[in-house]
């Protein structure tokens, strides 16, 4: 194996849960600088648990999260606003709310009751809008934009915030193919830019094509962690979803993906 | 002053350059000072200025009318102590503690129901739901049903008021997620002082149930100047720290999570709203009794003049001022000298209006 670089984010025996019940359970796993981090696994695995976990939404149970080698437990809200934004699955807006207005609001952690407004701010946003290609739509309505372009403003809106990381929750879930491939080669720049990404992501195929590193979960625990390419087997996916497949790579960018899939392995063995 | 000092921006500049995003918030002043900066919605400014000036005109009216008529500029003027003796006197010893009261309740109601319906996102939720004012109700009626002596009935309702506050505070134990818990407790244990408020009425004596009666319904007649006074004050205070509470409360209309990812500590804000909120209904009720409506119908018109990018906490306060003293206004001259009391005027005004504004407004807003 290759020498991975220093990781962006770390967790350390983590466990997250509500009240009683666990769910994610000593957990270790290590984000990868500057790259794009998917992490896959069934339904209720803890994907999502895991990705609100890294932005601090829920306070670690025991263990700890390391941002950069800090313990993020310890950092403010605003610490942690300038380090890390996070794009939820659903993003609703307010009624009437123009792509600059919410845009804006990722200024927010760089500003405060007398400091409202500066250049600085003025530029991030110019930045993120036409980063996320709506320069020519940034005084329209939310409402009035397509899914693949309504995604992309609350993008910018996250990349207005200015943070070396980026953590988004299926960034494509209620999408078309084409909406899909904007939004996912929007994260590919981003990460060539030097941005950190990590993502839920459902569909395999996606996951293996536009992430550097995958981390597979089920039922709150890692069972593999790596490059698509070295990481992704016929066995790893009969243990994830408990189906059969076979993996062929993709012509064009030689990935894999899955074709065949069944829940009995006797065709398959022809 | 655009040059000099100030940015405008509009929508003007998309049509030179289709193209050209400048990143300047449109609709937006930026305001700087060296390294100090503020954003000031061009919008919620204008209808700040509009409401403010229908309050002027309302004060002067109500101030002038009574059984001494007095032209509203010469009430105003008399404010200042300014014109006739006598005048002076009607105005600032006989009328203010009424006109001050009134919209000083008005302000707080319109203010409490904004960050409420604010922070639940439910356009439904306003100082009525949380049952601070049926506490209030349940205590002045008991100081004047079930005390022989005059214990003043505002003093107890402000007692009521507390008491219900920290009461529902400390059964719903926090605020909870959009502060639902919060209202439905409320709610819960304002329906049983509804009830405690009833028994005392159908109990009492037919006398001491008339002199109840305005405590029931809100009334603005012959109210204590102390108490106004603390109102005044109340919202003089509470004001600037709505103004503050009601920026961060514009990050709360995203998503939770993305609000909490910018910065925000979205609970201890939940929190701090709601008792800001409840210490201005407390202290609105402890004036005026249980006036309806006000809560509800004050946001809605200051969210339709102020437009979609701010929580417009003053045009909600200078809409509820305005509103009560209308209200108070209609109620004391449409069939003087038989008065009706404020919060009969404003369920009868109120709901239809409020149907109105409902109805025709287009499905699926949120705010």
């Amino acid at each position: 194996m290759s020498v991975s670089p220093p990781a962006a984010l770390q967790t350390q025996n983590l466990v997250l849960g509500y009240q009683r019940t666990t769910i994610i359970d000593q957990l270790n796993a290590e984000i990868p600088h500057g790259q794009v981090t998917a992490i896959i696994g069934p339904n209720g695995c803890g994907k999502s648990t895991l990705l609100a976990g890294l932005a601090k939404l829920h306070p670690a149970k025991q263990g700890q999260i390391l941002l950069d080698g800090r313990d993020i437990a310890r950092l403010s809200p605003r610490e942690m606003a300038q380090s890390l934004a996070l794009l939820p699955q659903d993003g609703v807006a307010p009624d009437g709310m123009t792509v600059a207005d919410l845009v804006r609001f990722g200024r927010h952690p760089h500003t405060g009751l007398l400091r409202q407004w500066s250049k600085d701010d003025q530029q991030a946003v110019v930045e993120a809008i036409a980063t996320a290609d709506l320069s020519s739509m940034a005084d329209r309505p939310l409402t009035t934009l397509s899914g693949g372009q309504r995604q992309r403003a609350w993008i910018a809106m996250a990349l207005a915030q200015a943070t070396p990381l980026l953590l988004l929750d299926e960034p494509t879930a209620a999408l078309d193919l084409g909406h899909q491939i904007e939004v996912f080669e929007l994260i590919r720049q981003l990460a060539a830019e030097g941005k950190t990404v990590v993502m839920v992501v459902h569909d395999l195929a996606s996951a293996c094509r536009y992430a550097d590193h995958l981390i597979a979960m089920r039922t709150g625990t890692i069972i593999a962690a790596g490059a698509p390419k070295a990481i992704v087997t016929p066995e790893l996916i009969h243990q994830l979803y408990g189906v059969h497949c076979r993996l062929i790579p993709d012509p064009v960018s030689g990935t894999p993906i899955i074709v065949g899939v069944q829940r009995s392995i006797e065709k398959l063995e022809e | 002053m655009d040059r000099l000092s100030m940015t405008s921006t509009s929508a003007a500049h998309d049509i030179s350059a289709p193209t050209a995003f400048n990143g300047r918030p449109a609709g937006l002043w930026v305001l700087s000072f060296g390294r100090f900066s503020l954003l000031l919605d061009r919008r919620a400014w204008l209808a700040s200025l509009l409401l403010l000036l229908a309050t002027i005109v309302l004060v002067g009216l109500s101030l002038g009318s009574g059984t001494v008529k007095i032209a509203p500029f010469d009430a105003l003027a008399a404010l200042f102590n300014q014109g006739e003796t006598k005048t002076i006197f009607i105005v600032r010893d006989l009328r203010l503690t009424r006109v001050l009261g009134g919209g000083m309740a008005g302000a707080a109601l319109g203010m409490a129901g904004c960050l409420l319906q604010t922070l639940s996102r439910n356009r439904l939720a306003n100082p009525d739901t949380i049952g601070i004012d049926n506490a209030a109700t349940a205590f002045a009626v008991a100081s004047v049903v079930a005390v022989s002596t005059t214990l003043a009935p505002s003093a107890m309702a402000l007692t009521g008021a507390i008491t219900m506050l920290s009461l529902t505070f400390a059964l719903s134990g926090g605020a909870g997620t959009r502060g639902y818990r919060f209202l439905i407790t409320g709610l819960g244990l304002g329906s049983i002082c509804g009830a405690a408020t009833n028994l005392m009425l159908a109990r009492a004596p037919i006398d001491a149930a008339n002199t109840a009666f305005p405590w029931t319904v809100g009334s603005l007649n012959n109210r204590s100047g102390v108490v106004v006074t603390l109102l005044a004050w109340g919202v003089v205070v509470m004001l600037p720290l709505a103004v503050i509470v009601g920026k961060r409360l514009n990050l709360v209309r995203l998503p939770d999570a993305v609000a909490q990812s910018l910065g925000v500590r979205v609970n201890r804000l939940r929190l701090f709203t709601i008792l800001l909120a409840g210490s201005l209904t407390g202290l609105a009720v402890a004036v005026a009794g249980p006036v309806g409506m006000i809560g509800l119908a004050a946001p809605e018109l200051g969210r339709r003049l102020a437009g979609p990018r701010t929580v417009p906490i003053v045009p909600a306060a200078l809409a509820g001022a305005c509103f009560t003293m209308l209200a108070d206004l209609l109620g004391r001259t449409l069939f003087s000298p038989t008065e009706i009391p404020v919060g009969i005027v404003t369920a009868l005004v109120g709901g239809p209006y409020l149907l109105w504004f409902l109805l025709r407004t287009p499905r699926g807003k949120q705010l």
